[in-house]
């Protein structure tokens, strides 16, 4: 179906509700004078709209707003994983000390405003449309990335996140302006016919699927397009920096799988994608290597970083290049484990910035020092779940980091991709040993005389808990997430 | 064979941008740099009415020239010391660049002149407001109300990262 511009309103009641929170905060900032009030709002937001994605899922694919976005399950998908982030970051900003320091209207709304930015990543079929959700995605994530006052390594990573957004975005339009001279449209199924025919100059196709590559790898963080993130990932206040791991590396994979899949490729016998648009070149080749390139580097260069943010940050990149590998076999099965992994990364990362945010909390730190003998500093607790989140980043059993790696591994050895699945469990291996430093400190190391107690922030607890249950649950029964994903590859085929 | 005045006109307009462009991007002095923005921007105006965009060429005088060409100008003069800082990322090497950037080029023109672009119809030189705001509420409502986000949300960043302070 192709809906007009009133008549989409009707299938479009997550996106109203979330706009409708921001512009009631961006109001009740003027007047209220309990800030905290606003974050208990736009949890409120967010869960109703949690609630009405949910309920749209299953509905028919449907072009709304004369064909310039999907709704799809696949689209829903993402909406989910957004606002399940944004509940997460939310909950987390309340209990965060750091938060208190920022103007908390204004932090509210820009981070809804980047949730609803990437509710259009995920959803959009147009060049236009996909441009323009990437482009609120990227302000609001500069904004509340420079927002801690008077903090130059806050300052610092904005204007740094602003330079190299700005040059991979112009990048990214360079190459969508020359899709758009190619195919002579910003329409998805316009650009779909046009390939279907071969897709005319191999070269300058090339060049512009490499250029448009770059603007949404590096909303995903994959190498060469990731040096903005371990600054990012440090300067930002921690809450806005674990929703922007998960929730950032999301609809970088959303907004990709969407252009690449059913706006470039066809779908064929048994969930396999033709990529007709190069016949001559090895475009998989391409992909391959950058997932090569990107775990490797990642885990590599966080063997020696000793502040705990910066090590996630290149874990980040390294599991960028893993979900990368579900890209190359072009099929269903490997999409569906892409789907699958960022379910799982938002559960886990976010709960390793929670225990970042908590000892934070309490030290002001957040060096590998600040975590000597945490365990027997009376946040026994964290420490525990800290565990079970860098067991499950690491990828092993029975955490839902296995299954997520066990099923992209699977896909691409099907795929028979035998290097590249070697490369990733060499990485797996490597990046055990950085895991389980802090593991070893936590637990094994003596706390110092001038450690002091480490008072687990108590709102936080509630979430930590679920996070952590999520993890070990997920990987003893993985059933259900596996359905969903699966039944999240309906796409809107144009 | 003669060639046509308004081709002769267009490729004067190509050269002022791109060489103005070049000003911006080499001079060594940061105020020539921001005034020979001015070049790059009527340029691209008067490319816009080769196209018979006219309101978008209106636009385009408006608001980069006469809006942020100006802002980008006090930004400069007001900014203290801005032509003598120490540039601490020392740059790989001229050579190794000039390379890259020569190679890269040439792909680029390699592939630009190969390539069968999608034609636009006849360039008709009628006004063309009227279509746009049709279609602003019509078919790009959405993409129109999504830039309107993006703008109070940049609004509102702007003004919170220029107060940092916080009334306790």
């Amino acid at each position: 179906m192709d809906l007009g511009n009133v008549a989409s309103l009707s299938l479009f009641y997550p996106e109203i509700v979330l706009a409708g929170t921001i512009l009631v905060l961006t109001i009740l900032d003027l007047v209220v004078a309990n800030k905290r009030a606003m974050a208990y709002l736009g949890l409120a937001g967010c869960l109703v709209a949690l609630g009405a994605t949910v309920d749209l899922y299953g509905t028919e694919p449907t072009l709304l707003f004369h064909r310039m976005v999907a709704l799809d399950n696949f689209s829903l998908f993402f909406k989910v994983v957004t606002l399940a982030a944004l509940v997460g970051a939310i909950w987390m900003s309340i209990g965060s000390g750091e938060v208190r320091q920022v103007h908390l209207g204004e932090y509210y709304i820009v981070l809804l405003t980047c949730g609803f930015g990437m509710f259009f990543m995920a959803s959009a079929n147009n060049l236009l449309m996909a441009y323009l959700g990437l482009e609120l995605v990227s302000l609001t994530s500069y904004i509340l990335t420079g927002m801690l006052p008077h903090n130059r390594r806050s300052a610092e990573a904005a204007l740094k996140y602003l330079i190299y957004g700005g040059v991979a975005s112009g990048t990214m339009i360079y190459g969508m302006s020359w899709v758009f001279g190619m195919a002579g449209s910003l329409d998805y199924a316009t650009i779909n016919a046009a390939m279907a025919e071969g897709g005319g100059n191999q070269i300058a196709l090339f060049m512009a699927f490499v250029f448009i590559l770059a603007g949404f790898g590096y909303k995903m963080a994959f190498a060469p397009f990731h040096m903005w993130s371990p600054d990012v990932y440090q300067g930002a206040p921690t809450p806005f920096t674990g929703f922007l791991s998960v929730a950032s590396n999301a609809a970088g994979v959303a907004i990709l799988i969407r252009f690449f899949y059913p706006a470039v490729s066809t779908l064929g016998q048994e969930g396999a994608w033709a990529f007709q648009a190069l016949p001559a070149l090895q475009w998989t080749d391409l992909l391959v290597a950058l997932s090569i390139i990107t775990m490797t580097w990642g885990n590599l260069s966080a063997l020696n970083q000793r502040n705990v943010k910066r090590l996630l940050a290149y874990s980040g990149i390294a599991h960028a290049g893993y979900i990368m590998m579900g890209l190359v076999v072009l099929n269903n099965d490997g999409l569906n484990a892409m789907l699958f992994y960022v379910v799982v990364y938002l559960i886990m990362n976010l709960g390793a910035f929670l225990v970042v945010m908590i000892v934070a909390n309490a030290t002001g730190r957040e060096d590998m020092d600040a975590y000597r003998g945490l365990a027997w500093r009376g946040a026994a607790f964290p420490a525990v779940c800290m565990m079970v989140f860098l067991a499950s980043l690491t990828g092993l059993p029975p955490m839902a980091g296995f299954i997520g790696k066990l099923l992209l591994v699977a896909a691409i050895i099907e795929g028979q991709f035998y290097v590249l699945a070697v490369v990733a469990m060499i990485n797996t291996v490597v990046s055990l040993y950085y895991y389980w430093r802090i593991v070893k400190t936590m637990f094994l190391d003596e706390p110092a005389p001038e450690d002091g107690p480490v008072a687990a922030t108590a709102s936080a607890m509630p979430l930590l808990g679920a996070l952590m249950v999520l993890t070990i649950v997920l990987g003893v029964y993985w059933a259900p997430l596996l359905d969903y994903t699966t039944g999240s590859l309906g796409f809107f085929m144009p | 064979m003669e060639i046509p005045i308004h081709v002769l006109v267009f490729y004067l307009v190509a050269l002022v941008v791109v060489g103005s462009a070049c000003i911006v991007a080499f001079s060594r002095n940061i105020v020539h740099s921001a005034f020979s923005l001015l070049g790059t921007f009527g340029g691209v105006a008067a490319l816009y009415v080769f196209l018979g965009a006219d309101f978008v060429a209106a636009v385009q005088v408006l608001i980069y020239v006469g809006g942020i060409l100006v802002l980008i100008l006090f930004a400069v003069m007001l900014t203290h010391r801005i032509s003598d800082i120490d540039i601490t990322n020392r740059t790989v090497g001229r050579i190794p660049g000039l390379v890259a950037g020569a190679v890269f080029l040439g792909i680029l023109v390699y592939a630009i002149a190969g390539t069968d672009w999608a034609k636009a119809r006849e360039v008709a030189f009628e006004p063309t407001t009227a279509a746009i705001g049709n279609l602003f509420l019509g078919e790009y409502l959405l993409p129109f109300q999504i830039a309107a986000v993006v703008l109070l949300v940049a609004l509102i960043g702007a003004i919170t990262l220029s107060r940092k302070e916080i009334k306790e």
